[in-house]
C-alpha cells in the first residue's frame, strides 16, 4: 500500500476513528494488525520475514539481558546481526554479488555461466532490518533495556507509517513512547495533519511532476542538448528530495497524529555549506545510524588522519551500497566519501582563500552552498543512472556546450511547471525559517485553514496522480 | 468540541474555493486564443478543417488563408489520438456549419494517448464527448474531475490555453532546421516502426464515415518525413494499406514529397519554410481543391 493511493486514504479513514476510539492493549493490537495489513497489502508472503526478524530479535534482546557471559552475549549479538544482514544480503544483494563474481571470473578467463535467482526485493527491508538490529546492538551495549511486551516490540518493528521508507526510528526513541498515554490531541492533529499535507504536496505535486522530464533525460541522454540535461539533473535533485522527504513528512505527521514523536529526517539539505553539514540534513536517521553503528565502531576519528579517512570512506561506500545493489550506488557513496575527505583536507585553505580575497560572509556562504549543491548533483547523476555508461552519457551530454540553448529543450511546459513548483517549494521552506509555520498553524485558525487549503488546491491543480511509488521503496 | 470546527471550515472552504477557482479558470480558458478555446466559444467557423497530431501542425494556416483567401481551422495537437479526434470533430460539427473540406494527416493513428485525453479535461465542461472518453478510459480520473474542478486544469492543455491567452496559436510549428546530431542517428541499422494500435485506424474510419455521411469532402494524406528517414521506416506501406482498408479511402502519400533538408525541423516534422512548400504542393495537386466563389 502506498501513501499516494485511494486504498491508503480508505485505510487511514477507517484506522484513525478506530484508533482513537480504542484504548490500551486494544489500540496496540490495532496498530500491530493495521501495520501487518499495510505491509501484507503489497505481498503477504513477506510478512514472514518481518515476523522472523521480530521474533528472533525479541528473543535475543531478552536473552542478552539475562546473560552476563561475554562470549555468549557476543554470539547472540552476532546471531542477530547475521540473520538480519543475511536477509538483506540474500534478498537485496545475492544477484548483485553473483553478477559481480561472474564478471570477475570472466575477466580471469572462466567462461561458465553462474546463472541467477529470481528474487523479489521485499519493500522496505533495508529500513526495518536496520531498525531491528539497532535494538539488539543497543541492548548489548547496555544503552537500553529489553522490551518485555512482545506486542509493543512487534508494533515497533512493523509500525506502518515508517515501515517501508523510514525514518529509521531506534528502539530507544520509540519504545518508551508506548508508556505515554495518547489521547486525541488537538495540537498534535494540527501539526501532524499539516505535515502530512505538506508531504503529499512534495511527493504528488513536486516529485511526481518532475519525474517524467527526468525519466526522459536518463532514458535517452544522447537525444538531448546540454541545457535539457542540466534541467533534468536539477529536476532530479528536487525529485529525489521531495519524494523521500515527502514520505518522511507523511510518516512523521501520521505518527504525530497518533501520539508518537519521530526524529526529523531532512532539514533543507540543499542549504548545506559543507558536506559534513549535508549529512546532518539529508536522511538524518540513516546517516546517524551509520555514524553510531558503523563509523564510530570502526574507530571514527580517534586513530589519526588516515584511519579517519578510511573509516569515512568505508561508511560512505557501505551507505551507498545500502541504497541499492549496484555499483553506481557504491560509486555515489564513494563520491560522497571523497567529498568529505577532500573537504577535511582542503576546507581550511578554501575558507582562508575566500577570506583573503575579502569575500563577505554571506557571499562565502552562498558560494559554499552552491558548490555543495553542484557536487551533490554530480553524485546524483550516478545515483539515478541505470549504469556507468548511462551516467557518463549524461555527463558528456552536459559538456556539449553547443547545444546549450533553449530551442534544444523539448517539453517546455514541463520545464515551466517544474520550476514553478520548485519555486513554491523553496519559497515555503525559506520563509519557514522566518515565520515558523508550525507555530503559526497552531496559533492562528485562519492561517491553519488557509495554508492547508492552499496546499490541497495546489496538489489538485498541479499534482501528478499516477500512483507513482516512492523512490526509496526500492531501497 | 468547538476547537475542532476548523476541520469543518477546511472542508467547506476547500469545496467552495475549488468551485470558484475552477469557474474562474474556465473563464480564462474560454477567453484564450488557443484553438480549442476558440472552437468551444464559437470563434472557429472555417471553410477547411485541418486535423492531425504534431505532424498536422504543419498545416500552416496563415499561409493557406493568404493563398486561398479562405478561413481555416486546425484541430491538430501533439500526439492527438484518433479517438480524441473523433470527439473533437463531432463537437466541431455540432457547433459550426459544415466545412467544405476536412484534411486529415493519417499519422494520428500512431498511438493511444490516455494522458492527452485526460489533459483535455480542461474542456470537459464544454464537451460531453471528452467527458465520456475520460470516463471510459479511467474512472478514477473521471471521479477526480467531479471531486475537484481545479483538477480539470491540471494539464499541459491548460498551460497552452494560458500561453495563448492573448496571442494566436497559428504559428505553432517548428521554426528550426534539422541538426547534425539528429541526422547522425540515421545509422545503417537504425529502424523505425510505426506502432499503430489496431483500434486507431478503425477509429479514424469511423471519423471519415461520419464526415462523409454529412456530405463533407474528406482528404487523407500522409505528411512528409525527412527523406533519408523514410528508408528506415520498415512498415510504411503496411501502415498506409491498413488505413485505406479501415477508412475505405485512398491515402495520398506525401512521405517523400519534400526533399530539401533545410525544410525539416527533425525526422518527422517540416519546419515553417517546409510547410509552405508542402502546402503549395497540396494546392497544386488539387488535394486542397477549394472553391471560394
Amino acid at each position: 500500500m502506498v501513501f499516494n493511493s485511494i486504498t491508503f486514504l480508505i485505510f487511514i479513514g477507517v484506522f484513525f476513528p478506530l484508533y482513537f476510539s480504542l484504548k490500551g492493549r486494544a489500540r496496540l493490537w490495532l496498530c500491530f494488525l493495521a501495520s501487518y495489513l499495510f505491509y501484507g497489502w503489497w505481498d503477504w508472503r513477506f510478512l514472514g520475514l518481518i515476523a522472523t526478524s521480530t521474533v528472533l530479535d525479541f528473543w535475543i534482546g531478552q536473552t542478552l539481558e539475562q546473560t552476563s557471559e561475554t562470549n555468549k552475549r557476543k554470539q547472540l549479538l552476532w546471531l542477530s546481526v547475521a540473520v538480519n544482514l543475511g536477509f538483506l544480503a540474500f534478498f537485496k544483494y545475492f544477484n548483485f554479488f553473483l553478477d559481480s563474481f561472474q564478471v570477475l571470473l570472466t575477466n580471469i578467463g572462466y567462461s561458465g555461466e553462474l546463472g541467477s535467482l529470481q528474487i523479489i526485493l521485499p519493500v522496505g527491508i533495508s529500513f526495518y532490518t536496520f531498525q531491528s538490529m539497532s535494538y539488539t546492538i543497543d541492548i548489548y551495549h547496555g544503552k537500553i533495556k529489553h522490551e518485555k511486551d512482545w506486542l509493543r516490540f512487534a508494533t515497533f518493528i512493523a509500525f506502518f507509517p515508517q515501515l517501508v521508507a523510514g525514518p529509521i526510528v531506534r528502539a530507544k526513541e520509540f519504545l518508551p513512547q508506548f508508556e505515554r498515554e495518547r489521547k486525541l490531541d488537538h495540537v498534535r492533529i494540527i501539526v501532524g495533519l499539516g505535515q502530512v499535507i505538506w508531504g503529499f504536496f512534495k511527493k504528488v505535486a513536486v516529485a511526481d511532476s518532475l519525474a517524467p522530464f527526468v525519466d526522459q533525460c536518463f532514458t535517452s541522454p544522447t537525444s538531448f542538448g546540454s541545457l535539457h540535461l542540466l534541467i533534468g539533473v536539477i529536476f532530479y535533485s528536487f525529485q529525489i528530495y521531495c519524494d523521500f522527504s515527502g514520505y518522511s513528512d507523511i510518516a512523521i505527521g501520521l505518527a504525530r497524529m497518533m501520539g508518537f514523536d519521530f526524529p526529523k529526517n531532512f532539514r533543507t539539505p540543499y542549504f548545506s555549506k559543507d558536506f559534513s553539514e549535508f549529512w546532518t540534513r539529508w536522511h538524518i536517521t540513516l546517516s546517524s545510524w551509520l555514524r553510531d553503528y558503523l563509523y564510530i565502531p570502526l574507530g571514527g576519528n580517534r586513530h589519526g588522519t588516515f584511519n579517519t579517512y578510511k573509516n569515512l570512506m568505508i561508511t560512505m561506500l557501505l551507505g551507498g551500497l545500502w541504497h541499492g545493489a549496484s555499483w553506481v550506488f557504491v560509486f555515489w557513496g564513494f563520491l560522497h566519501g571523497m567529498y568529505l575527505v577532500v573537504q577535511r583536507l582542503l576546507g581550511t585553505y578554501w575558507e582562508q582563500f575566500l577570506q583573503w580575497i575579502r569575500t563577505p560572509k554571506v557571499v562565502r556562504q552562498l558560494i559554499n552552498m552552491a558548490l555543495v549543491y553542484v557536487f551533490t548533483c554530480l553524485a546524483w547523476i550516478f545515483f539515478r543512472a541505470t549504469d556507468f555508461e548511462n551516467a557518463l552519457q549524461v555527463i558528456s551530454g552536459l559538456g556539449n556546450l553547443e547545444s546549450f540553448n533553449l530551442s534544444q529543450v523539448t517539453n517546455k511546459f514541463w520545464v515551466i511547471k517544474g520550476f514553478v513548483l520548485i519555486g513554491i517549494l523553496v519559497l515555503i521552506e525559506v520563509s519557514d525559517f522566518r515565520f515558523d509555520y508550525r507555530s503559526l498553524m497552531v496559533k492562528s485558525v485562519v492561517f491553519r485553514v488557509a495554508s492547508m487549503s492552499v496546499l490541497i488546491w495546489l496538489i489538485a491543480f498541479m499534482g501528478t496522480f499516477d500512483s507513482n511509488a516512492f523512490i526509496y521503496f526500492q531501497f | 468540541m468547538k476547537k475542532w470546527y476548523w476541520l469543518i471550515a477546511i472542508v467547506v472552504i476547500l469545496f467552495v474555493g475549488d468551485r470558484i477557482m475552477g469557474k474562474l479558470l474556465e473563464n480564462i480558458v474560454l477567453s484564450s486564443q488557443f484553438r480549442y478555446s476558440r472552437m468551444y466559444r464559437g470563434d472557429a467557423a472555417a471553410d477547411i478543417l485541418l486535423v492531425g497530431n504534431s505532424r498536422g501542425l504543419i498545416f500552416y494556416q496563415p499561409f493557406l488563408e493568404e493563398e486561398l483567401g479562405i478561413k481555416t481551422f486546425n484541430l491538430s495537437y501533439n500526439g492527438l489520438p484518433a479517438d480524441l479526434t473523433y470527439a473533437l470533430v463531432k463537437d466541431y460539427l455540432d457547433l459550426y456549419p459544415k466545412p467544405q473540406l476536412v484534411l486529415i494527416d493519417v499519422s494520428l493513428c500512431d498511438r493511444i494517448n490516455k494522458e492527452l485525453i485526460n489533459g483535455f479535461a480542461t474542456y470537459a465542461s464544454q464537451s460531453k464527448r471528452i467527458k465520456e472518453l475520460i470516463r471510459n478510459q479511467d474512472a478514477k480520473v473521471a471521479g477526480g474531475l467531479e471531486v475537484s474542478w481545479l483538477y480539470r486544469y491540471n494539464s499541459e492543455v491548460f498551460q497552452r490555453a494560458l500561453f495563448y491567452k492573448n496571442k494566436s496559436d497559428e504559428d505553432w510549428l517548428l521554426d528550426r532546421k534539422i541538426t547534425e546530431e539528429i541526422k547522425a542517428k540515421l545509422t545503417p541499422d537504425y529502424e523505425f516502426i510505426i506502432k499503430y494500435p489496431e483500434a486507431m485506424p478503425k477509429q479514424l474510419g469511423e471519423t471519415v464515415a461520419y464526415l462523409r455521411k454529412q456530405n463533407i469532402n474528406v482528404k487523407l494524406v500522409l505528411n512528409p518525413y525527412y527523406p533519408p528517414f523514410v528508408d528506415h521506416i520498415t512498415n510504411l506501406d503496411e501502415f498506409i494499406k491498413d488505413i485505406e482498408v479501415a477508412t475505405q479511402m485512398k491515402v495520398v502519400n506525401y512521405a517523400t514529397a519534400v526533399q530539401k533538408e533545410a525544410y525539416f525541423g527533425d525526422f518527422q516534422h517540416l519546419n515553417k519554410a517546409g510547410s509552405k512548400v508542402y502546402l503549395e504542393q497540396l494546392i497544386k495537386d488539387g488535394v486542397i481543391d477549394f472553391d471560394n466563389k
